[in-house]
């Protein structure tokens, strides 16, 4: 039976929707089976990150009111032949679905693959039940900023409140320099104030912002962020990696030099 | 040196979540810290540096470190 994955945050604009398409594309690169659903209605996005916008037939709510059959709606990836997408209504609002036909639609399914990434929409509303309504578990993405850690810290509340007590915490978008001169919130200032697991950290990459212009994904690839949501995906499976220490990536030299600037700025 | 941008933000952070978690202001934690010291210390003896007040998402945590600690 496979395992349902929320992937969610409160706050908007965090990398929900970046983070669903390359976990589901790391995940199928490691040879799982992977469905990734959209259940933002009214406000598709995971079509297009995934670059399968001009591929879309039926949707979700087509699927739940009988209109079609479930493998009429999935929209399979050529690049990774074990990934598909069951895509969001863009004309319907959040009160088209409840929280019980999406829980009955994911019991249908769940035996038919090893991990389902439910992308849930911004907010606490209609749409976030919903997307949880039928999760196993959730990954909680926040960025290292006061208001996206504050709805990360709301949202795994109501988490725990709605009985799903496995979550786990993704900082996205870290500048690895802004944190060493003290001007962003490091992984431990974050982890230690929500007090939650971590299960990874996504340094800022332009890489991102460049492979989601294409409608490609990072994961798999040869940059700082693809191997971070690689490192994601294997320990999604089991596996012991540790957390990345970006701080530690200090040569000898540069150690030196910081070493002076810190004297010289706390002489001055 | 100027106070770094990241203790502020740490800072302000701290403020809102307590607030968050327990629906209260931070004034009315510390007011709330307070009393729970004294209501404790009708009934026992103890020292205000060993008692502790934790505030999580669902509970609150009073946890008091005697001898062992």
């Amino acid at each position: 039976m496979g395992e349902v994955i929320v992937i969610t945050s409160g706050k908007g604009g965090v990398g929900k929707t970046t983070t669903t398409a390359n976990i589901g594309a790391g995940l199928s690169g490691l040879g799982k089976n992977v469905m990734v659903i959209d259940t933002d209605l009214g406000l598709r996005n995971l079509d297009v990150v995934l670059g399968l916008e001009n591929r879309i037939v039926y949707n979700i709510v087509d699927v739940i009111e009988g209109n079609c059959r479930l493998k009429q709606a999935l929209i399979r990836d050529k690049r990774y032949p074990q990934l598909c997408l069951l895509p969001s209504a863009q004309t319907r609002d959040k009160s088209s679905v409840s929280p019980e036909q999406m829980k009955k639609l994911i019991s249908e399914i769940r035996d038919d693959y090893d991990y389902i990434l439910l992308d849930c929409p911004a907010g606490i509303e209609q749409g976030f039940q919903n997307a949880i309504a039928g999760a196993d578990r959730a990954i909680v993405v926040t960025t290292p900023e006061v208001s996206a850690i504050r709805d990360a810290d709301r949202i795994i509340g109501l988490l725990e409140a709605s009985g799903i007590r496995r979550n786990e915490l993704i900082i996205n978008r870290l500048r690895i320099d802004m944190v060493k001169r003290g001007d962003m919130m490091s992984v431990d200032d974050v982890t230690e104030i929500l007090a939650v697991d971590l299960i990874g950290v996504i340094p800022d990459d332009e890489q991102v912002v460049i492979a989601t212009n294409q409608g490609e994904m990072v994961a798999g690839g040869d940059s700082t962020a693809g191997r971070s949501y690689m490192n994601i995906c294997r320990r999604l499976t089991g596996e012991d990696i540790p957390i990345e220490d970006y701080m530690k990536h200090e040569g000898i030299l540069e150690k030196i030099s910081g070493f002076f600037r810190r004297n010289q700025e706390g002489a001055g | 040196m100027s106070v770094q941008s990241v203790q502020i933000a740490r800072e302000r952070l701290k403020n809102l979540l307590v607030s968050d978690r327990v629906q209260c202001t931070p004034d009315a934690v510390e007011r709330l810290t307070k009393e729970l010291y004294q209501t404790v210390s009708k009934y026992m003896e103890v020292e205000p540096g060993k008692i502790e007040i934790q505030i999580t998402r669902t509970d609150i945590h009073i946890k008091y470190m005697g001898e062992n600690h």
